[in-house]
């Protein structure tokens, strides 16, 4: 065993912005150096992330944590640490960052270091969001994150970049207000800020409710949950590759890990209670995602909707509040962080060869790009969860552990799973079989090497977490049990009616029983 | 009687009005076709002020003067280092500016310094009478700077607007002391608070009315809606370095003395004034954010962004003292940096009487002064309150201590329209850094004391965006003096 790097949650999130700096001093006009920085020093962040997953015990305590003193008169400190449900989320974006900046290397051509540097600073910013430990430090990194998103959309996108990138920019931040409005709520009446202090404190139901809607709206934009999901076809078919396979791989993980981290262990009750309306939602963006996927004439844009679909299938996990659907969830971020990054940058791939991305356009590519065609196959495999690839194990993970809390939900979810096979299939279908006619297609260049390096751990990531995920939710499933029992657990009698759910007892409903035991 | 006669807490303002007349006078003896070193003189002394200030706050010598008129404690002494410190940016940005426009005339330093001896008395005064001169004289020297610029009509009409808005205010504050000096004898605010934590039920509906005519002398000069109509066309028309200099140095000193004549003098009203003051903060909130929207003014857009940013001020004044201080204190530092500074990236680019003038000036301009670019949006993200600036904190701290108090919708409106806001300025950051430059290349290269102005109102955006603890550990000793 190699010695454990000191505070190495503080030097995953201080590295890539000393990167950044790094590259903002580079001089102008030395792009590749910017390039060589920037790869260079995500790569270091992966490999020190990597110490992560062999020091980590399997547990549920959160672990490598670190807590200093930051803005006193608040209690507010950095307080940063992980548990099985960030750790994967972690490496995944020390994994996807260098993968963005080597797919990026030839195909971004103008301000070549603001680039660099917005990518650097993302990785921190995501980072953050998933090591965080105070409610202030979490809503720092996770607004933080939105500014370098917002230039990589707005500059280096697509037509339409600079409405995507605004609309982008104002739905989160709009979602991401409520938030901190419920936080200094929570403070007024708990009196700190601290993750793990909170979650074993017991909050008024009335509050629980307003709080947990506050939150989730910020979290539900972010996953996006239907019909909260507007700017996500916008903002991924407008961005570079790079911005797309970090929206689709990381960002919208975040969405779901909040309602994991906060709004389920910070208000138990409610989230009890809501569950039934989050899963409700969740399967409505299944079969939504799914249905407007099968129609869609763009390839990217195909890919974006299939997400709405996937991440569906996150929060009817997370919706079913049992160990096997949290732990189900968890690695289906993975695996569409995976496998959507994938499929993300190899229609990137296709479009920096022919500019265009609508499927018409296409046919019997399987001849002219067969390495091209088999990872795109391995890809799309997983990502309509075929036996053996990772995408399996977390559907069927998902759909067993939602099972107990609604099989009527659980039955029309499955219908997503079918439904995914067909647009996905019959777009590789469209695209890849039949014959050559396009003349344009004739003599395209299959994959260069670069291009099979950021490929290649992707694809054999998607089988590697198919047959052996063991390896993976083993570390997962502690935290997911500890938050599951923590849920119905700390349940408190529910008041009777919608009004009470809503409204401060003292103000409306004549004071419950002494034994009630809801009144702190 | 040594009490009356320890002039100490009174020599930051002394020895700016001291430089004043010497930056005068040189102006006068200095022979044809020369010129006399205002600038550097201004500095020379607005710095020895920040000196004086900064013993002040380390020695014992703290107590009131003149009879109790002007005070050195801690609240004076933060907002005067503050108001030092943004005039002394205001020094650094004007010299490039006033020769772009070809008005480089001694007098604007004068009138500068005399404004800043205003400021520095209207956060310092104990007593309602002081407190108005010490208005006044900020206000006529700001006249002045405002319609500097006599060639262009638009500074004409902004000082001829500011003039009548700004005496007619005065009128309302007037008129609110003399309410106050009627129903408690006093107007002193020691005595004030005294007075009426014993005055009859009687008098208490000409107290509130008093604190009401306070509240609209202050709402004028904060900006606040409905008394703000006069700031969009003031900002536009004055020159872009007074602009800056008004919208940081006005807000801290007027929020100085409002902080200390509401929490000090009428906190036994706080149930009366409260009420009023969360329906001012909404409305400014809201109506600043909407109108700015509308904007493609780039002075007229930050005019409407500073109303609105008086809104979220007001709405931490609800809260009980110690946590108003704070945050408003806080947020007062980190919103003076911001704004001298997006009105000073304006102001830097000013070549032969033109500057971007509108949004779309501003289009390309990140390939075209990066530096400059990268300054201003980091000023534009402060003001929208988006992590990792001082925006952010100051703004988590205003709506803390509006949730903190119970007024939770305070808090609501703030972060809701700030939404709007960030629409705003995002246009400015869209066609700064994603849209392609028209044209040639109009604005000026940046004069190296600007680029040090800016430089330091960037970093102080940042630095007190990452490490506030010790600036919000000062206003937190600075508000004890309110309680």
């Amino acid at each position: 065993m190699t010695p454990q790097l000191p505070h190495l949650l503080s030097l995953l999130v201080a590295l890539p912005i000393l990167g950044a700096l790094v590259v903002a001093l580079t001089p102008r006009g030395s792009e590749s150096l910017a390039k060589l920085v920037g790869l260079g020093v995500s790569l270091a962040a992966f490999l020190a992330s990597l110490q992560l997953v062999t020091a980590f015990k399997d547990v549920a305590a959160y672990q490598f944590d670190e807590s200093v003193p930051w803005i006193p008169s608040l209690g507010i400190s950095y307080h940063v640490g992980i548990d099985g449900l960030s750790l994967w989320l972690v490496i995944l974006t020390t994994l996807l960052t260098p993968l963005c900046l080597l797919g990026a290397w030839s195909q971004i051509a103008s301000r070549v270091k603001e680039f660099v540097l917005f990518m650097l600073l993302l990785e921190a910013g995501m980072i953050g969001v998933f090591v965080a430990l105070d409610l202030f430090l979490f809503y720092v990194f996770w607004e933080a994150m939105l500014i370098p998103m917002y230039f990589l959309i707005g500059i280096w996108g697509h037509d339409r970049r600079i409405y995507a990138a605004v609309k982008f920019f104002l739905y989160t931040f709009a979602g991401s207000v409520l938030m901190l409005v419920a936080f200094l709520v929570l403070y007024r009446h708990v009196g700190t800020f601290d993750i793990p202090k909170l979650v074993a404190m017991p909050v008024a139901p009335w509050l629980q409710t307003w709080l947990f809607l506050a939150c989730a709206l910020a979290f539900a934009i972010k996953v996006p949950m239907w019909p909260f999901h507007t700017w996500l076809p916008d903002a991924h078919v407008e961005a570079p590759t790079a911005g797309s396979v970090i929206l689709a791989g990381v960002m919208l993980k975040m969405g779901g890990y909040g309602f994991l981290r906060l709004a389920i262990p910070l208000f138990p009750d409610a989230a009890l209670r809501l569950a039934p309306l989050v899963g409700v939602l969740a399967v409505i963006g299944i079969v939504y995602g799914a249905l407007v996927s099968l129609v869609q004439p763009d390839l990217k844009k195909l890919v974006a909707y299939s997400s709405v679909s996937h991440l569906g299938f996150v929060m009817l996990g997370i919706a079913g509040l049992s160990t096997i659907g949290v732990t189900g969830a968890v690695y289906q971020m993975l695996n569409h962080g995976v496998s959507t990054g994938a499929l993300f940058f190899l229609v990137g791939m296709l479009y920096d060869r022919r500019h265009t991305r609508l499927i018409s356009e296409f046919g019997g590519l399987r001849a002219a790009m067969p390495w091209y065609f088999a990872m795109f196959l391995l890809i799309s495999l997983s990502s309509i969860a075929m036996p053996g690839t990772n995408g399996f194990v977390g559907e069927f993970l998902i759909l067993m552990g939602a099972w107990s809390a609604s099989p009527k939900l659980v039955a029309v979810a499955s219908l997503g799973v079918i439904l995914a096979a067909a647009y996905i299939l019959w777009m590789v279908k469209r695209v890849f079989y039949g014959e050559l006619r396009n003349p344009k297609n004739q003599g395209l260049p299959d994959l260069s090497p670069r291009e099979t390096a950021v490929l290649l751990p992707l694809v054999a990531l998607a089988i590697v977490m198919g047959v052996l995920s063991p390896a993976f939710t083993r570390r997962i499933e502690p935290s997911a049990e500890a938050l599951v029992r923590r849920v119905h657990a700390h349940v408190q009698p529910a008041p009777a009616g919608v009004a009470a759910l809503l409204k401060a007892p003292a103000a409306q409903a004549p004071p419950p029983a002494p034994d009630a035991g809801n009144v702190r | 009687m040594s009490e009356v006669l320890d002039l100490r807490p009174a020599l930051p303002a002394a020895l700016v009005a001291l430089t004043g007349v010497v930056v005068l006078l040189a102006q006068a003896f200095t022979p044809k076709g020369q010129r006399a070193p205002s600038s550097a003189l201004s500095l020379v002394g607005l710095v020895g002020a920040l000196a004086a200030v900064v013993a002040l706050g380390g020695g014992s010598a703290r107590g009131a003067v003149l009879a109790g008129a002007l005070a050195a404690d801690g609240l004076s002494l933060f907002l005067q280092a503050l108001i030092l410190a943004v005039a002394i940016l205001t020094v650094l940005l004007s010299p490039g500016y006033l020769r772009a426009n070809g008005i480089e005339r001694g007098e604007h330093y004068a009138l500068l310094l005399f404004s800043v001896v205003g400021m520095l008395g209207l956060v310092s005064s104990l007593e309602l009478v002081s407190m108005f001169v010490a208005l006044e004289i900020m206000s006529v020297a700001l006249y002045g700077l405002a319609g500097f610029d006599r060639a262009r009509r638009e500074s004409q009409e902004s000082a001829l607007k500011y003039f009548v808005t700004g005496s007619f205010a005065s009128a309302f504050f007037l008129y609110g002391v003399a309410l106050v000096y009627g129903v408690t004898g006093s107007t002193a605010l020691e005595r004030v608070t005294r007075s009426l934590g014993t005055a009859s039920p009687a008098a208490l509906p000409l107290a509130v009315l008093g604190a009401a005519l306070l509240l609209v002398g202050f709402g004028f000069k904060v900006a606040s809606v409905p008394f703000h109509m006069w700031t969009p066309d003031v900002y536009e028309g004055a020159p872009t370095t007074v602009t800056a200099f008004m919208s940081a140095g006005v807000k801290a000193a007027a929020f100085g003395a409002l902080l200390r004549v509401f929490d000090y003098g009428l906190p036994s009203l706080a149930s009366h004034w409260q009420p009023l003051v969360a329906a001012l903060a909404v409305v400014t909130m809201v109506v600043g954010n909407l109108a700015a929207l509308a904007q493609t003014s780039l002075k007229r857009l930050l005019a409407y962004s500073s109303i609105a940013h008086a809104g979220y001020l007001m709405s931490a004044l609800v809260a009980p003292p110690a946590l108003a201080s704070e945050a408003i204190l806080f947020y007062l530092v980190a919103y003076a940096a911001v704004n001298l500074g997006a009105f000073g990236v304006i102001a830097a680019l000013a070549r032969e009487g033109r500057e971007p003038a509108s949004v779309a000036d501003l289009a390309g301009l990140s390939e075209r002064r990066p530096a400059l670019a990268a300054a201003l949006a980091v000023f534009l993200v402060s003001l929208t309150g988006i992590p990792v600036t001082a925006g952010f904190v100051g703004k988590f701290y205003l709506f803390n201590a509006a949730v903190a108090s119970g007024w939770v919708v305070l808090a609501l409106v703030g972060v809701i329209t700030s939404v709007v806001s960030a629409y705003y300025y995002l246009r400015l950051v869209v066609a700064m850094y994603m849209e392609a430059p028209l044209g040639e290349d109009r604005f000026a290269a940046v004069a190296p004391a600007a680029v040090l102005a800016l430089s330091l109102s960037a970093a102080a955006t940042l630095v007190f965006g990452l490490w506030p603890a010790p600036v919000l550990a000062l206003a937190r000793l600075a508000g004890r003096s309110l309680f």
